[in-house]
């Protein structure tokens, strides 16, 4: 078991070192000049030597990826060429609501998944079985740019459930509650929770539709096996043989789905932030590739790669605490 | 054709299980499959009953419809089961839920998928105490050393947190037959509990069943493809072939005197001490019918060298021979045995005629 982690975790640090390289090298592939974007018209020879001096980009790649790593490695993450904000507190004011984003939407799409594919599975080719599956199959195809459209026509604009229109993804983010004393604290929660409805059952539906379909089949499969049949010749009730005998071993599957989803979940959210205007990283990201502001879209990129593999990480530890047989060799 | 059988009381006490006319029935896409045809028999209390017959004869499958465990669709039972007066056929897994594991227990026939791979085994077999017997967790932990103790495992305590694919065959079979002991069962099914493990740890494993049973005052249906398994260890033994009874009768009788082919056949297809070794196995020739085209007649017919025209038009039924509970059904039954059928057991030891139960 410690074997394991220790080599899951030298493979941790090796990956993010690749890319961290991989974002840095990124940049210098990108067309486009920054000399143009930072100095305009006054773009001369002359000016851009100076500048470049400034920048530090007169040293080699590798000198200026090395200084670069020191400061990240330092948590700083530099300051825009453009705006001259501090691209630590641009993300810290961004990555928030992705994570609340994303953290509401695996609840919901955990908290539906599970028991939905557990009715499912307890019958399969039942009745219910039958239609869940075939909704979900249709809704597999259907992707969160359209499904975000539907939610605001029919949450926002049909029911006007209050907090949920488009005003409300301008406010984003109500953190005034986790923050501060001011104002109540039950409004600044609602307030948020209810900005976040529709951007969060968006990607909450996509999650879902994976989840459900992953369960349901490997919940089928397990209810299967023979130690299905052992469990309930000792006396069990249906729950335990369900949540102790058979979803323990098919949450394995469940949880590998969800570590691969993380990243399109990221990608997804992105696609959500830009249609409704809020204000996370995707916004962030959109608006410096639009800006050419190198420097924030590299430190966006490597923060996101960082998320996502370290997210990955810890759904690898959980699934080794449900199964212990994945850590042995 | 009737199987009712009214003699075969062992046990003056009265019987512990009553078995009558039990068919199973498997709806399958290529139409209904009679895994079980219509079997009727009794088992007293305290006495260990060998199930025999080739692979596919529905031992599986009457031993878990007897007790209630068949799988939940496409299935039907007929007949029934009483056993201790419960009626278990027609039950759902929700009234049976009373008498599994307190009244009847399992040894499921394959230790390696039969436990749960990501529960350790102490959890496993502690499962049943508390949420059976309503034992808190340590009694039920000190309980579970006491079971891995009993069935021979040696450092319970470290073995307490292994997972299933940390112990070898032997081990994980302990652990089954822990786990069906968690909470004194009345009558334990023993559903081929050796097949699978290497001949010293088969011996190992049948004596130690022999000495719970006795030890713990269980009746034992032992299930097997080998009749060595049963010859030293059961009282009575029943012959199946293709989901029916086609013999059946005390050990000694059904060693001796066996009337039906069959019966013989799966003799001298068991390894015997006699032969020098590397001597060829004779192997029943033919193969077991397919059960979805059973025809009217005997189904062996098709494999055995006595079959007349009769057999197979007509399906032979139980007949009694008039000794012991001694039933068979043949057209045309062996004569008496010249000299008694010797074989191998479990425990590589030439069974003498007086070691045969019975
Ligand atoms: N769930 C099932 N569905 C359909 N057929 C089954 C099922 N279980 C067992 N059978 C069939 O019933 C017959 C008897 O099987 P089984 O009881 O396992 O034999 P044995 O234990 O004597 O080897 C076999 O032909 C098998 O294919
Ligand atoms: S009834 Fe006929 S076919 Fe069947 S076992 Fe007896 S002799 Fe053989
Ligand atoms: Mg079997």
């Amino acid at each position: 078991m410690l074997k394991y982690f220790t080599k899951r975790l030298v493979a941790l640090v090796l990956i993010i070192t690749a890319i961290s390289i991989g974002s840095f090298y990124m940049i210098h592939l990108l067309p486009g000049d920054l000399a143009t974007v930072i100095l305009g018209s006054g773009n001369t020879p002359e000016n851009k030597k100076k500048l470049f001096a400034q920048l530090g980009l007169d040293k080699g790649l590798v000198h200026q990826y090395l200084t670069w790593m020191s400061h990240v490695l330092r948590g700083d993450l530099g300051k825009s060429y453009i705006t001259n904000e501090s691209i630590n507190t641009s993300i810290a004011k961004a990555l928030p609501i992705d994570l609340e984003m994303i953290v509401v939407s695996q609840i919901v799409a955990f908290a539906a998944a599970i028991p939905l594919a557990m009715k499912a599975a307890k019958k399969p080719n039942g009745l219910f079985d039958r239609i869940s599956n075939g909704v979900t199959f249709g809704l597999l195809s259907v992707p969160s740019f359209i499904i975000v459209v539907y939610l605001v026509l029919i949450i926002a604009i049909k029911w006007q459930v209050p907090g949920t229109g488009p005003a409300s993804f301008t406010r984003f983010p109500e953190w005034s509650w986790l923050f501060s004393d001011t104002g109540t604290f039950f409004t600044t929660l609602k307030d948020n929770l209810m900005s976040l409805l529709i951007p969060s059952l968006t990607l909450s539906i996509g999650s879902f539709v994976v989840y459900f379909r992953v369960l349901r089949s490997d919940l089928i499969a397990t209810l299967q096996e023979e130690y299905i049949t052992m469990a309930r010749s000792k006396g069990l009730s249906r729950r335990r043989i369900m949540w102790r005998h058979a979803f323990r071993p098919s949450s394995v599957a469940l949880l590998g789905t969800a570590g691969i989803n993380i990243g399109g979940l990221i990608a997804g959210g992105f696609v959500v932030q830009y249609l409704l205007s809020i204000p996370g990283l995707g916004s962030l990201l959109i608006a410096s590739i639009t800006l050419q502001d190198y420097l924030v879209i590299q430190s966006t990129v490597f923060v996101v790669a960082v998320a996502v593999i370290v997210i990955n990480f810890a759904v690898d530890f959980i699934t080794t605490l449900v199964d212990p047989r994945i850590a042995r060799d | 054709m009737s199987q009712e059988i009214n003699s075969t009381n062992q046990n003056p006490a009265g019987d512990l299980l009553v078995v009558e006319n039990l068919t199973t029935t498997f709806q399958t896409a290529r139409g209904a499959l009679p895994a079980v045809g219509g079997v009727s028999f009794r088992l007293g209390a305290n006495e260990i009953l060998g199930v025999v017959g080739e692979s596919g004869s529905g031992k599986t499958v009457l031993s878990r419809t007897i007790m209630g465990l068949q799988p939940r669709t496409n299935v039907e039972v007929g007949g029934s089961v009483l056993l201790d007066g419960h009626q278990i056929v027609g039950a759902t897994d929700e009234d049976l839920r009373d008498i599994w594991g307190t009244k009847v227990a399992m040894i499921f026939q394959d230790p390696m998928t039969s436990l749960n791979p990501v529960t350790k085994i102490g959890k496993q077999i502690g499962e049943s105490l508390q949420v059976r017997l309503g034992m808190n967790k340590a009694e039920a932990k000190a309980r579970v050393i006491e079971l891995l103790t009993l069935v021979g495992i040696p450092s319970p305590e470290e073995r307490y947190d292994a997972y299933p694919t940390q112990l070898s065959g032997g081990m994980r079979q302990r652990v089954m037959i822990a786990i069906a002991l968690a909470c004194n069962p009345t009558l334990l099914l023993a559903d081929e509990p050796t097949t699978g493990l290497d001949v010293t740890i088969q011996a190992q494993i049948l004596n130690l069943l022999d000495e719970l049973q006795l030890k713990m005052k269980m009746s034992v249906i032992l299930v097997t493809h080998d009749l060595g398994v049963v010859a030293t260890r059961t009282d009575r033994i029943i012959v199946m072939y293709a989901g029916r009874i086609v013999e059946m009768g005390t050990t000694k009788e059904v060693f001796r005197n066996h009337k039906m082919p069959y019966t013989r056949a799966l003799l001298e297809s068991t390894p015997r001490v006699s032969n020098p070794s590397h001597t060829r196995l004779q192997t029943i020739p033919g193969r077991p019918p397919n059960l979805l085209k059973l025809t009217e007649g005997c189904a062996f017919a098709p494999r055995c060298s006595r079959a007349t025209e009769k057999c197979s038009q007509e399906r032979p039924t139980l007949e009694p021979t008039g000794v012991d509970g001694h039933y068979f059904a043949c057209w045309n039954p062996l004569e008496d045995q010249a000299a008694p059928v010797s074989i191998q057991t479990g425990t590589i030891k030439e069974i003498g005629e007086d070691n045969v139960r019975g």
